[in-house]
């Protein structure tokens, strides 16, 4: 079974993600803060991510450069509530940007595609 | 006391409100520490951007989109506006909008992840120059564009936000107000004395030679006369030319000369100063503009903009310009 770490400061995000993933056939695991998205990279191994950007701490970008820096192969898709960040080209680490919306179908269809559902 | 003062194209106000004693290194600027880890402009991770729309450097026979360039351009990979599709213009009531056409590219303007835009040899500044021509020639012939805007923006407080040295342009399908603005005031002050406002400029600035910082044969760099911040600088041709992609190599070797002696100056003068650089140029397809002048404004970030600036447009500089240009005329000299 494919692994998804879902990183996102926002419980309630993170419960919406797990039940809607869990449902697709993932399995989840999140982490609330860039600190903690870190340690369970190494120790979990995902198969793909989902990165917030503005997150106390550690923020998304810093996040994902360090991810990269130790698997450039690996899947990171952002999502932010915010499409400016788009105009920040650290964003460019990523594999795909989503826009949050209750709408989730972009956001499945990006983790498929890159998962190769 | 305060002064005001009116800049002589736009009309804008600004006020000169000095700070009795401010030096330059009252500006002193924290070194930001680079902070490593994986770069999608670093030479090896060409797959990460968006296929290449110019390259310079490679040898013959290496692809495209892998390593051995010098100078490479990209699309924006997510961009703010998309490159396809039509305009589709429309007016709803009285307000206008169009499709959300452009192209937003990224000049990445060394391989080498470290280097400084400012100390980079002048065969790797000359291609940057280079590159900006050749794509403003290139999305010239699309006629959904009406203007590019060439800027860079060095320095987490004025925007960067990659440390690898890069510079970024924008194609519009309308023609920017600011640029909008320049024109109108340029018309004018030609209508009314027959010469270009610009040329007017350098030959009084070389006159006076109090605003001049450096200028070589072909180039003129002074602080201007009503400058928005602290150590505001343009660069000019001296010889009147509307269209910055219309010039010669061996004037952008005479401009790489000017802008890395510039730049080397305002460093000389305040260590790392954050900074953004415009090119201001004519619009796409026009013929050339007796009245208009192309140039090249580098605004370090050194003031706030606040509800002051905001509301009234009018900019408070504790530095005079006479005084910025001295010291950016002795900053090298004090260094030797």
């Amino acid at each position: 079974m494919k692994k998804i770490l879902i990183v996102d400061d926002e419980e309630g995000i993170q419960i919406l993600y797990q039940e809607e993933f869990e449902l697709e056939g993932y399995k989840v695991v999140s982490a609330l803060t860039g600190e903690e998205a870190l340690v369970k990279f190494d120790a979990e191994k995902p198969d793909l991510v989902i990165l917030d950007i503005q997150m106390p701490g550690i923020n998304g970008i810093e996040v994902l450069r360090q991810m990269k820096s130790k698997n450039p192969q690996l899947p990171v898709i952002l999502s932010s509530a915010f499409n400016e960040y788009k105009q920040d080209l650290g964003a460019w680490a990523s594999d795909d940007y989503i826009v949050k919306s209750a709408d989730m179908t972009a956001l499945k269809e990006a983790v498929n595609k890159h998962l190769k559902k | 006391m305060p002064e005001l003062r009116k800049d002589p194209v736009l009309g804008r106000w600004i006020i000169i409100a000095e700070e009795r004693g401010k030096r330059p290194t009252d500006f002193i600027i924290a070194e930001s520490p680079t902070t490593g880890g994986f770069c999608p402009l670093c030479p090896g991770n060409e797959s990460t951007t968006p296929q290449e729309v110019l390259a310079y450097g490679r040898q013959t026979g290496q692809g495209a989109n892998t390593p051995g360039w010098k100078v490479r351009v990209v699309p924006n990979k997510y961009p703010a506006l998309v490159i396809e599709g039509e305009l589709d213009r429309q007016g709803e009531g009285l307000y206008d909008k169009m499709n959300g056409i452009g192209a937003h590219e990224v000049i990445i303007e060394s391989p080498r992840h470290d280097d400084v835009f400012a100390d980079l040899p002048p065969e790797q500044m000359l291609l940057v120059f280079k590159s900006f021509r050749d794509r403003i020639f290139d999305l010239e012939k699309d006629d959904r564009f009406r203007y590019v805007l060439v800027f860079k923006n060095f320095g987490k407080a004025a925007g960067a936000s990659l440390e690898h040295s890069h510079s970024q342009l924008v194609a519009l399908p309308i023609l920017p107000r600011k640029i909008f603005s320049e024109m109108e005031g340029a018309i004018s002050y030609y209508n009314y004395k027959e010469r270009c406002v610009y040329c007017d400029i350098i030959r009084q600035e070389i006159q006076q030679e109090v605003r001049v910082v450096c200028q070589n044969e072909h180039f003129i760099t002074i602080t201007p006369f009503a400058p928005r911040t602290p150590f505001e600088m343009w660069i000019l041709p001296k010889e009147h030319n509307s269209a910055y992609h219309h010039e010669n190599d061996s004037k952008l070797v005479s401009l790489t000369e000017i802008f890395s002696e510039s730049l080397c100056r305002l460093d000389a003068c305040i260590p790392n100063v954050p900074y953004n650089f415009v090119l201001h140029t004519q619009p796409l397809r026009s013929d050339p503009l007796k009245h208009y002048h192309y140039h090249f404004e580098i605004v370090p970030k050194l003031t706030s903009i606040a509800g002051f600036e905001w509301g009234s447009g009018f900019y408070i500089n504790p530095m005079p310009p006479e005084k910025a240009s001295a010291y950016l005329r002795e900053s090298l000299e004090r260094l030797s």
